[in-house]
């Protein structure tokens, strides 16, 4: 009894860091019953010839806690034994843990790197996002003016978004059911990920799709399913494909072109008119340019009578269809 | 039906993970100053002066089991405890396993670099090949390949240029601002700080003409000019709100029916301690606007996904901002 009380004022940061200091004093790794009985925060619940399970399953739990922070915590087969589980031996190898010696920062890029990390101040990259800075601040260099006149932020609301950026790190292939507009019920895809994208202020998953086998874009919000994980492994693409991911979506959004009317001096004149891409075309009209139909027809809606689409035809009516909804839903 | 109530969110306290990885930053932080006060490191680091000192004691107090699988003192490091407890400074006097800083992880980087990546289209970040070599570095920096997440640099234009330099000099600006309301007015402002959500991009300033913080849209601001006249108001003597989208004691709510997929696109509008009922896939609850005007824009760019409920005068006016749209439909087909 007096061991699992003492136990329990051990804080857990405290273990974990015993045991990463642990792993890497050791050249020769240690075996699990190693670290069990002698490491600070196990072996004070450590049972002499006893059952231990509970303690083994928290050192499952803390191992993926501790390479979750990007700690390479490895295992070695103990020479002449190989292939028997109890005694693999655990190690942090120094060099993959260390950042290598002639990386440095300056304190301009210092700089840059906090704003980039204040960018994700909601969701799970912001932890992320904290413990680069933490790290970064390790290496002791001074930033200049903290207050930059700048508070950018991204946001990622999608449910989908954590358990495919999870899937994207572990390179497995994720089934899902997407809506595409127009369709009445969701379909079920089975996709390889490639890459997230934030694109035009929307996240889009890259992936090769399994069906069909070639690669599709597939916008977060319109995943209607939770993300069901497998255990089939892909072989991930470099980041080049993501570039040629993010080049295609921009020749989209090049390629497709509408003209609309603004009423002069509306909001919609003021904001369509300082679009990224706009350009004024016959009087009183713009050419803009959009890469999803639906979406953009939704947004062009909410002007109301600001905007009269002219081209293409497919988004004018586009647009009237769902003006006579809102009306009809609120009349 | 599942009824419940927005709660704001609360500043979470370190979880395990932080804690850990501050203890890793901070040992060779450390190791690089020979002695350092406590309120030195708690600034460096953007934490509390009390936090710094729990951690220096943990490590004060920590290390490896040693030969003797016993912690020994010289498997332990050591800190001399006079100067933290009498004289609040910091000096390693004894330190084991660590030698430098550690990596960042995956998705670390990956964080940092897509990041940057939205930051690249800055104004003062004209240097691609600057970026691009930090994003390498960080690339090589971490433990594993950064998994792949990209955002589209951000769009600016002239104006963000233009109110950047007003906010560095600390001068006043002027611009014709159209409001959601469709009217027009100069203002002059004292421009505090740029922020942006995505891809919008918005100035936060105090309004000489409302005499009070207004957040302003860039992409409404026309005709911006800069003053030689000094701002009256900085960024520290006004209480600038952590939301860019402020409740006023004037707000009108309006109860709404979502469908539940869509109602984290209404976030910002749902007030704290709006009660929230769900139902085969729909939602209702109250959205707070400032008035109408801002309303039938937002409902009518949802359609068939969000419906108001109540009151009558709301759901009229978006009926009217709908059907005035979709008559010009029907009148340019008749000519």
């Amino acid at each position: 009894m007096s061991a699992s009380s003492s136990a329990s004022r051990i804080p857990v940061e405290e273990r974990l860091f015993s045991l990463v200091l642990a792993l890497l004093a050791t050249e020769a790794g240690l075996t699990k019953n190693e670290i069990l009985s002698t490491v600070q925060g196990y072996r004070q619940r450590f049972v002499v010839s006893g059952d231990n399970s509970n303690l083994e399953r928290q050192f499952e739990r803390d191992k993926d806690d501790i390479r979750e922070l990007g700690v390479p915590l490895e295992t070695v087969e103990s020479p002449g034994q190989a292939g028997n589980n109890q005694n693999l031996r655990y190690r942090i190898p120094r060099g993959d843990y260390e950042l290598p010696a002639d990386i440095s920062f300056s304190p301009e890029e210092t700089t840059l790197l906090n704003l980039a990390a204040m960018v994700w101040r909601e969701g799970s990259l912001s932890g992320d996002s904290r413990r680069a800075i933490l790290k970064l601040r390790s290496l002791g260099v001074a930033t200049d003016d903290p207050v930059l006149g700048y508070a950018p932020r991204l946001r990622v609301r999608d449910a989908a978004f954590d358990p495919l950026s999870a899937a994207l790190e572990k390179n497995v292939i994720v089934r899902f059911g997407y809506l595409k507009p127009g369709e009445q019920d969701a379909r079920i895809r089975t996709v390889a990920p490639v890459a997230l994208i934030q694109h035009e202020g929307r996240w889009l998953l890259h992936a090769e799709d399994q069906d069909v086998g070639s690669t599709r874009n597939f916008l977060l919000r319109r995943i209607v399913t939770p993300i069901t994980t497998t255990n089939t492994h892909y072989k991930p693409l470099g980041p080049e494909a993501t570039q040629t991911a993010l080049t295609e979506l921009d020749e989209i959004w090049r390629d497709r072109q509408a003209i609309v009317e603004v009423e002069p001096g509306s909001d919609a004149a003021t904001r369509l008119g300082k679009r990224r891409g706009t350009a004024p075309a016959v009087a009183g009209s713009l050419t803009l340019h959009y890469s999803d139909l639906d979406l953009f027809a939704d947004e062009l809606a909410g002007y109301g009578p600001e905007v009269l689409v002219v081209s293409p035809p497919e988004l004018r009516s586009a647009v009237h269809d769902r003006l006579i909804r809102t009306a009809a839903d609120h009349g | 039906m599942v009824e419940r109530r927005k709660t704001s969110a609360k500043a979470t306290p370190l979880q395990a993970q932080d804690k850990l990885t501050f203890l890793l930053s901070l040992v060779p932080y450390l190791m690089d100053h020979d002695r350092v006060s406590v309120t030195e490191v708690a600034d460096h680091f953007g934490m509390k002066p009390e936090q710094i000192r729990d951690a220096v004691r943990l490590i004060g107090v920590s290390g490896i089991p040693g030969e003797t699988a016993s912690y020994q003192h010289e498997d332990l490091f050591d800190i001399s405890w006079d100067d933290l407890e009498i004289n609040d400074q910091i000096v390693l006097t004894h330190r084991v396993a660590i030698d430098d800083s550690p990596r960042f992880s995956a998705r670390e980087a990956a964080a940092l670099i897509a990041g940057l990546q939205y930051l690249s289209a800055l104004p003062e970040h004209a240097d691609r090949a600057a970026i691009a070599s930090l994003m390498a570095k960080l690339s090589r920096g971490a433990s594993g390949a950064p998994s792949q997440l990209t955002v589209q640099a951000t769009e600016t234009d002239d104006t963000l240029a233009l109110i950047k330099d007003s906010v560095d000099a600390g001068v006043q600006l002027e611009f014709d601002y159209l409001n959601s309301r469709g009217e027009h007015e100069r203002r002059r402002v004292d421009p505090l700080r740029i922020e942006s959500l995505d891809a919008d991009w918005y100035l936060r300033a105090w309004c000489h003409l409302r005499e009070a913080v207004r957040t302003f849209r860039l992409d409404r601001i026309s005709n911006p000019q800069i003053t030689t006249q000094a701002i009256t108001h900085g960024i520290d003597d006004v209480k600038l709100p952590d939301t860019l989208f402020e409740g006023s004691a004037d707000d009108l709510i309006v109860t709404i029916d979502v469908a539940a997929a869509a109602a984290s696109l209404l976030a910002d509008y749902i007030p704290d301690g709006a009660v929230t009922i769900e139902r085969d896939g729909r939602l209702q609850t109250s959205v707070r606007v400032s008035h109408y005007h801002g309303l039938k824009r937002l409902i009518s760019s949802m359609p068939g996904v969000a419906v108001v409920l109540d009151p009558p005068d709301a759901r009229r006016a978006v009926e009217e901002w709908a059907a005035a749209g979709a008559a010009r439909y029907a009148e340019s087909q008749a000519t």
